[in-house]
């Protein structure tokens, strides 16, 4: 069952077309990426789907409920942490999650629940304008899960924290699913960041869905590469043309594109063998899986503008 | 509606428009206090009392709409909390009205306590000076009932200013428009026409003209709940971008 789905969901702001035909498909229980360049589309998107503002065209389901139809009921199943995080700086963090325990008709005892999660029972009582960004991310994170909510939409959780905070929020959100049996859709242009906790992702790139897939198929269905160190990367780059590899070279070394059926070890013995009987000293080759970022960039730049489909 | 309004209360504590609710009658008892003070002989509890009146609804009261219009948006606008509100499964036109109940309800007890602070204010220059003794009675119901009237004719000026305040998220165009009309309030007072100024409407519950008093009250009063009504219509189905 999909926690979130969308079919064909468009908005226009004027001529642009900021969010073009997107169908979403997040299932129950998982952590979705949901990634694309600032100005891709995320944002409008999210704030479709969370009814903030009105899609032109297209169906949105939250739990199966029709978002579009019935607000109230797919608002029921959400809770979102928004890049803006709209807290009242003159209150304590625990006033400000009282605010919305009240709003929502929850217990008392919810606040002390949520507070418990992030870890921030020990502050709750000092006034949030106190706070540094990592406690306000994390409290916002403990507002958007006040009543249990099925779907978590968390807008740039990682935004503006510090090394530690970013390791902390990384844990913290890969075991949310496990912890709370809530879907979490994370939209960041963090590719790296996503990539460490997502476990299906969507690019969505000039407001378009470009790609949508399970994080481990899609790096299985990648050819794989060499990362190769040598003495003459450019006598290399001529001896591995003919054997019908590319290699390109960049700042933090030679890079070896395999075809997808290639087996890599095979190819890396027959490489350092080449390269070796060619007098060329190798002093680093190993398996370089490809990125998420790498990934994105491949897809991104062979994804036409609209410029150049209209052409 | 009930949690959304007690709510809207709740955020209210230690802000800055709970300081502007108790610093703008502070500030005419202070004034009536000095005013006592500096007086040779005693005078009527009513020129006192009126005085108060007329300084609140001529030009503190107007200005105490702008800002407290303006400092309960705020609260909303700098944290972009609108997002947060309005994605939360209730109606929103009840997060509207719910934010215009709260600053009725504080413009009510703002004019009660300018009642009651000035009463304060010159009974407590009087024990420094027992000779000033004001004379003639203390007209409770009579102050209370022009005040009220006076809470109902501006009715319509706060819902313009809350009006603005909500749909702007900068507070600019509110204190302009606030700004503006007091002022063009104050130097059209005799102006017949002004009568029709959402902001000389309170002033004119203290004309002796009963068609001024009689206007004003019924516009202030009527048009007011028809803006308001407007207003949460507006605002309630706006995108907030």
């Amino acid at each position: 069952m999909l926690a979130i789905e969308t079919r064909n969901l468009t908005r226009r702001f004027g001529a642009t077309l900021a969010v073009d035909a997107v169908s979403l498909n997040v299932p129950k229980g998982c952590v979705y990426g949901f990634m694309g360049r600032n100005g891709a589309g995320k944002t409008t998107t999210l704030k479709m789907l969370l009814g903030l503002i009105r899609a032109d065209q297209g169906t949105i389901r939250i739990a199966g409920i029709d978002a579009r139809a019935d607000r109230l009921g797919a608002a029921r199943c959400m809770g979102a942490l928004l890049e803006a995080h709209g807290f009242y700086a003159h209150l304590s963090g625990r006033e400000n999650l009282d605010i919305t325990r009240t709003l929502l008709g929850l217990s008392r005892n919810e606040v002390d629940r949520v507070l418990e999660i992030v870890d921030l029972r020990r502050q709750a009582d000092r006034r949030v304008g106190g706070y540094s960004l990592g406690m306000r991310q994390r409290l916002g994170i403990a507002r958007a899960m006040l009543g249990s909510p099925a779907v978590l939409i968390l807008d740039e959780p990682t935004n503006g924290l510090d090394p530690d905070g970013i390791a902390d929020m990384r844990i913290f959100l890969r075991d949310l699913p496990v912890r709370t049996g809530a879907t979490v859709l994370l939209s960041s242009h963090l590719l790296g960041e996503v990539e460490h906790v997502a476990d299906r992702v969507g690019i969505v790139h000039q407001g378009r869905l470009v790609l949508e897939d399970d994080l481990v198929s899609l790096r299985a269905g990648q050819a794989p590469r060499l990362r190769l160190g040598c003495d003459a990367p450019e006598q290399a780059r001529a001896l591995l043309a003919g054997l019908g590899l590319t290699l390109s070279v960049e700042p933090e070394g030679g890079l070896v594109s395999l075809r997808p059926s290639d087996d890599a070890p095979g190819v890396a013995r027959q490489l350092n063998r080449t390269l070796v009987e060619a007098g060329i000293g190798v002093h680093e080759l190993s398996p370089c899986p490809r990125s998420l970022e790498d990934i994105y960039r491949d897809i991104t730049l062979m994804s036409p503008t609209p410029t150049e489909e209209a052409a | 509606m009930l949690r959304v309004l007690t709510v809207e209360l709740r955020k209210l504590n230690r802000s800055l428009a709970a300081a502007l609710a108790v610093a703008a009658p502070g500030l005419i008892a202070v004034f009536t206090f000095f005013n006592v003070l500096r007086g040779k002989t005693p005078q009527p509890w009513d020129m006192w009392m009126i005085g108060c009146l007329g300084i609140w609804a001529f030009f503190m009261l107007p200005m105490s709409v702008t800002a407290l219009t303006a400092l309960v948006a705020q609260m909303e606008h700098s944290p972009r909390s609108w997002d947060h509100l309005r994605a939360l499964p209730l109606r929103r036109w009840t997060l509207y009205a719910a934010k215009a109940v709260s600053v009725f309800l504080v413009v009510a007890l703002m004019s009660v306590a300018v009642l009651v602070l000035s009463w304060a204010a010159v009974r407590l220059a009087v024990t420094l000076k027992p000779q000033l003794d004001p004379t003639g009675a203390f007209e409770t119901r009579a102050y209370l009932e022009t005040m009220g009237r006076i809470y109902l004719a501006a009715v319509l000026l706060i819902a313009v200013q809350l009006w603005l305040a909500l749909r702007f998220s900068s507070f600019v165009p509110g204190l302009v428009v606030g700004i503006g009309g007091t002022f063009f309030a104050v130097v059209a007072t005799s102006a017949r026409i002004g009568v029709f100024l959402p902001w000389q409407m309170p002033i004119n519950m203290l004309a002796t003209d009963g068609w001024r008093m009689h206007t004003a009250l019924g516009l202030g009063l009527g048009g007011g709940l028809l803006v308001l009504t407007l207003a949460l219509w507006h605002l309630s189905r706006r995108e907030v971008l």
